[in-house]
């Protein structure tokens, strides 16, 4: 898969966590990603580790998946960033 | 009392400078305009595409800025000039050989991807290139060095063109970089044999300053700041 493939998931994966009203369990996301859950996983682990996602505990003690700012950033320039990639064919 | 600035720079040093300060100054706004977009992507092609410019500014640093900070401020080294100028030569040629590389790297990663070896290729290739050059300064060797590597470049040029199919905008795009491949590697020769190309040296900067001001001015307007 091409890189630009990844960062069109990466988008995907944190467009349905800000539908969510930026807070969503686990299973659904990846049930909403459509993505095999070895694939979630590889993203979902690189989402956490650039910061884009983190997890909170909500009132009934229930893991939840929410937008960093850098997160919202990313969904806020990511057409520039695919308009760069094409206009510059990177 | 220092003497005057006219008497430590004749004018076509000046210019020169002048040339090299705009160059510097269009290649790391390049450089820092993409920075956010790079850092939230990650993609390689941005990676390849920033670091071409940041060795457009360091090569354009080491090729007349260096002894122009030397002079003006009058640093007294403990090394003699002329091995400054050498190493700063030295510097110029590397960096210049690894923004060619990069800029075509950015372009062509997806192609060449399999290879875990490019960027020690591509470093120990600008060494070689910096060393040949300072080493044999005489006119043959250094235009023959040059003409390889530009036929080099304009051959790897050629098959991104081809592959291209249709696309209009990367089409255009290559044009831009044939002719800042082209008028860089004049810079080079200029650089390494004076007096060769100083009947074209005006025309030579102004379309160099030219094609990098059309590159941020695209970079700019594709960012928004």
């Amino acid at each position: 898969m091409s890189k630009r493939g990844k960062l069109e998931i990466m988008k995907d994966i944190l467009k349905v966590v800000q539908e969510s009203r930026n807070s969503i369990k686990p299973t659904p996301l990846l049930r909403k990603s459509g993505l095999s859950s070895t694939s979630f996983k590889e993203y979902y682990l690189a989402l956490l580790d650039k910061g884009f996602v983190k997890e909170v505990l909500d009132n009934n003690e229930d893991k939840m998946v929410i937008l960093t700012e850098k997160g919202f950033r990313f969904l806020e320039k990511y057409k520039t960033m695919i308009s760069f990639i094409e206009e510059f064919d990177l | 009392m220092r003497p005057p600035i006219e008497f430590l720079f004749p004018p076509e040093l000046a210019s020169d400078m002048i040339y090299s300060f705009v160059i510097i100054v269009c290649s790391l706004m390049i450089y820092i305009a993409t920075k956010e977009i790079y850092e939230l992507s990650s993609y390689k092609g941005l990676k390849y595409f920033r670091q071409a410019f940041l060795f457009f500014a360091i090569a354009y640093f080491f090729r007349y800025f260096i002894m122009f900070v030397l002079t003006f401020f009058n640093l007294n080294l403990w090394i003699s000039p002329g091995v400054v100028f050498s190493l700063s030569m030295l510097v110029f040629l590397y960096s210049s050989s690894m923004a060619v590389f990069s800029l075509i790297y950015s372009v062509m990663w997806k192609k060449w991807n399999h290879s875990k070896f490019k960027n020690y290729i591509f470093n120990i290739l600008a060494i070689a290139i910096a060393v040949i050059g300072i080493t044999f300064r005489g006119i043959g060797v250094s235009l023959l060095l040059n003409v390889i590597f530009l036929a080099s470049v304009s051959f790897v040029l050629f098959i991104a063109y081809r592959d291209l199919k249709g696309k209009k905008t990367g089409k255009n795009l290559l044009g831009i970089y044939s002719l800042l491949f082209i008028f860089f590697f004049l810079n080079v020769i200029d650089v390494l044999i004076p007096k060769f190309l100083q009947p074209f040296n005006l025309i030579i900067s102004l379309i160099s300053i030219l094609l990098f001001m059309t590159i941020l001015y695209r970079v700019l307007k594709k960012i928004g700041n």
